[in-house]
């Protein structure tokens, strides 16, 4: 079975992961226009090649970012959330 | 009038238990299985394969940015590495799940001193970023003892659970059986075995699944007298 590496527990069952979809910049809950938001609920960016996503390990509820390549669906490299948004250090490593 | 009597803690497997013939013992307000009616032999199956339910005991959690620093500040061993057990004095189990969690096993052969410390000593403000995760209702709980067990598990789970990957109090949060599960690497009257933990809804199903797979080891249920927990 194919394997991924999963940030907070190593090597899993490519079966234990769900994909979460891919990583965008929301827009401002504020200033988003309404263009910005069916942007960004809607529409899908359907990049050939390496694209940064989320997935998430189901047994542990465990969220982080992988960096795949949707051609050859290699999984490049995966990251805990906070590697990318420098989030406290709650957040990036919370199950 | 109602006349309320406290009820002791039961397995969500007691029916269960029972229609295999146990035989019952109190460990402290849980209500256990002794033996099935043949001790010795679940003694020896204790060495080779056996599974024993130890839902009804004692067990409980913390969770958050503070959950760590406060289990430790209250005399808590708690080494720096996640996925990985520690063991206490009074012979219950942390298993550091995460940076921020943390899952306790009561010990299975006497009373759960601190974890009951621990939630006494707990509330919102002492005890802020670290919130009590309640297990004992959440989880089933079982352990597998014996030599067997790694190549048992070896059918249901993709993580490699013999001793050169899987070693004494090691942690693996994985899929058994297509469950989702906490296997904690173990030691209980001597015998070496994995604890698994589970949602308590599954463990019907968890135990059926474990008596299929362990028919070809020679495995067997066994009661917490097989594994010294009841003296």
């Amino acid at each position: 079975m194919k394997l991924m590496h999963c940030p907070l527990n190593g090597p899993r069952n490519i079966s234990e992961f769900q994909y979460g979809g891919v990583v965008k910049t929301m827009p401002d809950p504020v200033a988003g226009s309404d263009d910005a938001w069916r942007d960004y609920i809607v529409y899908e960016p359907n990049v050939a090649g390496p694209v940064l996503e989320w997935w998430c390990h189901l047994p542990t509820s465990y969220w982080f970012i992988a960096e795949r390549d949707t051609v050859s669906d290699r999984i490049i490299r995966t990251m805990p959330a906070a590697e990318m948004f420098g989030a406290t250090p709650a957040a990036g490593d919370e199950t | 009038m109602i006349k309320l009597v406290p009820l002791p803690r039961r397995s969500p497997l007691h029916r269960r238990l029972d229609g295999l013939g146990a035989e019952w013992s109190f460990q402290g307000d849980a209500e256990v299985a002794r033996h099935f009616g043949d001790p010795e032999g679940e003694r020896t199956a204790a060495g080779r394969l056996a599974l024993v339910d130890l839902s009804a005991l004692p067990r409980g959690g913390y969770k958050g940015p503070a959950a760590i620093g406060w289990l430790a500040g209250l005399g808590a061993l708690i080494g720096p590495e996640h996925n990985r057990a520690y063991p206490q004095a009074d012979g219950s189990l942390i298993a550091k799940l995460a940076p921020t969690e943390a899952f306790i096993l009561g010990p299975a052969d006497g009373p759960a001193d601190l974890l009951a410390a621990w939630e006494g000593a707990w509330n919102a403000e002492a005890a802020d970023g670290a919130w009590p995760m309640p297990r004992r209702d959440s989880h089933c709980w079982f352990f597998l003892a014996g030599e067997a067990a790694p190549a048992m598990f070896a059918k249901l789970c993709a993580v490699d659970l013999r001793e050169r990957a899987f070693p004494l109090h090691a942690v693996a949060q994985t899929s058994v059986a297509r469950t989702n599960a906490i296997l904690v690497s173990g030691e209980i009257g001597g015998h070496r075995g994995a604890h698994l933990l589970a949602d308590s809804a599954s463990a019907d199903y968890l135990f059926g699944v474990f008596l299929d797979a362990m028919d070809e080891f020679d495995g067997r249920p066994a009661g917490l007298a097989a594994i010294g927990a009841l003296g």
